[in-house]
């Protein structure tokens, strides 16, 4: 009797996550991005405590001195996932392409896909399998991240996170299940098309590496305001108003630079996840209705990376379906 | 001709073959080719951006400070490629390395290799010349294209100093590459599977590359991209007092500083620093390289297979 689709799609993916389950690649991948994600918020706290530490210092200095004193630090919880959030930049990528190659080559090595087509299973069917499979695991390694964030928020940070907060913070992770899938397609992809199939993964790699990391080093060594340790604005004395004056007179200089950083699909989600969660100053305190609207460039950035990448996903596996097992 | 010399000629020639390593070696010579062009950029629009900025300070009746960047040597246009060789150059060395081991693997020509009389430690030191030849040709373009894009840029070849600097820090950047070779050749022999000792080795550059500095400095992962970091904020803090202890071995940083020394810094040479910042790169290639060789000598070849 042939089984529904939802029930062979379900089968798929299921198998997916046992696997991964079972083989001890999602503990791992859980205990990767868990601990990167304790350390950098607890680091960032004592950055903060520091940064606490010093203020006091020169405000005891500035009393004694009978000057007048400037705004001290102000604590936004949020911005201590900062790291958490650029890892999941980094990392999460290697993870997702990873978790991509993976279910590739461990079909195209044990030659289990041509038993999986004598089932009356189509294309379409292991598309979605694979991708609900992927989006369970890359859920959990999620799941697992934001509750140790959480936790570490509370204890170490000293606030633990009321309803908006924690609203920001699951809006946050949704992008980045969302960013972390569209480099799952891209491992799959490339694996599934290379006759060898670690060459497809050197490839995926090399793609992350421009994408992830040159076009966004490139744009932000490029702001002039970061030629200066501190801020060159800052080492020159210049207020906010002044800075915008002086640079108006770059806009093309800034319109390339920000294209640059534009083509970068991980400029695209930072630039999202750092404004829901008021990492970006002048995002800080607005609602999500106007981060939203201010955002929409980068989230229909998104969203086409979403539909090029599970297009090409898709032809990918097609294409496994023809290739010949490898040696 | 020795085992060795044919080991680490047949190396080359399947790198040379490679298509993944062919482009992330495209990659590499690219950035370099166009490092000096953006520091170039930028230099020239931070400069106007400073006239600027001074003729706004002056038209409001304030001085402005001096310009942060009138004594900059003229090789700090290259600062770039301090982030690049780390990166990418770091990531071709790691599938260098991997190659050195899967290769034969793959091509299921190991126990054919020691079906005649090949020493272990000839097919080691093959493996390893091999690839510090690669990177050393490698470096040796860079080194080229970096000349080029400096001459075309300040209108005129590089000083008798300014060259050997350069040749000082692609010869430095050669080091580093050749841990990052050994630290794909060692996860490549401790595992069985490809891909598992690809991401091995991909794990460990992650943690040199973004997880060390946050430790030892509170630099974040993305910040670390970027070849001017903010100084540490955080020296009141006893937590980064005790974590930055760890600074004298941690690679990364001692490989960054003693660039950006060579590179930015007009200083003199300081042999003692400099020795000093080269010592863990010395004493990690001697760790790994000895790791590597101790690997190639016990493991089992006669069963090899290529898995993914």
């Amino acid at each position: 009797m042939t089984r529904p689709l939802g029930g062979r799609v379900l089968t798929l993916g299921r198998h997916e996550y046992r696997f991964a389950f079972r083989s001890g690649v999602l503990l791992l991948l859980i205990l990767s991005m868990v601990l990167v994600a304790a350390g950098s918020i607890t680091i960032a706290s004592f950055d903060f405590r520091a940064q606490v530490a010093d203020y006091n210092a020169y405000l005891q200095q500035a009393k004694a001195a009978g000057v007048a004193v400037t705004a001290g630090p102000q604590f936004f919880p949020l911005q201590l996932l900062r790291g958490v959030i650029e890892y999941i930049e980094i990392i999460g990528a290697v993870i997702a392409i990873g978790l991509g190659y993976l279910s590739v080559a461990r079909e195209r090595t044990g030659n289990t896909l041509p038993l999986i087509f004598t089932r009356p299973v189509r294309a379409r069917d292991l598309f979605l399998g694979r991708l609900l499979g992927a989006a369970a695991l890359i859920g959990t390694i999620l799941a697992a991240t934001a509750v140790i964030s959480l936790i570490v928020v509370g204890t170490v940070g000293g606030h633990w996170l009321n309803g908006t907060e924690l609203l920001r913070l699951a809006i946050a992770f949704v992008a980045a299940f969302v960013y972390m899938l569209l480099f799952y397609a891209l491992g799959t992809w490339l694996s599934a098309r290379s006759r060898v199939v670690a060459n497809g993964l050197v490839l995926a790699l090399v793609i992350w590496l421009s994408v992830v990391l040159v076009l966004p080093q490139i744009g932000d060594t490029m702001d002039p305001d970061n030629q200066v340790p501190g801020g060159l604005f800052h080492a020159l004395q210049v207020r906010k108003p002044d800075e915008k004056r002086v640079l108006a007179h770059f806009s093309t200089y800034e319109k390339v630079r920000n294209d640059l950083e534009e083509m970068s699909l991980s400029k695209h989600f930072e630039r999202v996840t750092f404004a829901v969660t008021g990492i970006k100053d002048t995002y800080n305190g607005k609602s999500l209705g106007a981060v939203a609207h201010g955002k929409r460039n980068d989230i229909a950035w998104l969203a086409f990376y979403s539909a090029l990448l599970g297009g090409l996903m898709w032809s990918g596996l097609t294409r496994q379906r023809a290739l010949p097992r490898e040696a | 001709m020795s085992a060795t010399v044919v080991i680490a000629r047949q190396h080359v020639r399947s790198l040379s073959r490679s298509r993944t390593f062919v482009l992330i070696l495209g990659v590499l010579l690219l950035m370099t080719a166009v490092s000096g062009l953006i520091g170039w950029s930028s230099h020239a629009t931070i400069i106007r951006v400073y006239d600027e900025t001074v003729r706004i300070l002056a038209a409001a009746g304030k001085s402005a400070p001096p310009n942060p960047f009138a004594s900059k040597p003229r090789l700090s246009l290259l600062d770039n490629m301090i982030i690049y060789i780390p990166l990418i150059g770091a990531l071709m060395a790691i599938v260098i390395g991997h190659m050195s081991v899967t290769a034969d693997r793959q091509a299921g020509v190991t126990g054919v290799i020691f079906s005649r009389p090949v020493q272990r430690s000839s097919y080691f030191w093959g493996k390893l010349t091999g690839s510090a030849l690669a990177g050393s040709v490698i470096m040796a373009a860079c080194l080229v294209l970096s000349v080029l894009s400096l001459t075309l840029i300040n209108g005129g070849f590089p000083t008798a100093s300014e060259f050997l600097r350069l040749t000082l820090f692609y010869a430095l950047s050669s080091l580093y590459l050749l841990l990052f070779v050994l630290v794909g050749m060692v996860a490549a022999l401790l595992t069985r599977s490809q891909s598992m000792g690809l991401f091995a080795a991909v794990a460990v550059w992650v943690l040199v590359t973004f997880a060390t500095p946050q430790f030892t400095a509170g630099l974040r992962p993305v910040a670390s991209l970027n070849p001017v970091t903010d100084p540490a904020t955080v020296s009141r803090s006893t937590f980064f007092r005790i974590t930055s202890r760890a600074k004298p071995i941690a690679v990364n940083e001692q490989y960054k500083a003693l660039s950006t020394r060579i590179l930015t810094e007009g200083s003199g040479a300081r042999p003692a620093k400099s020795a000093a910042q080269l010592a863990p790169i010395a004493f990690f290639l001697l760790l790994l390289g000895g790791w590597a060789n101790l690997l190639v000598r016990r493991r089992d070849f006669s069963e090899e297979t290529a898995r993914d």
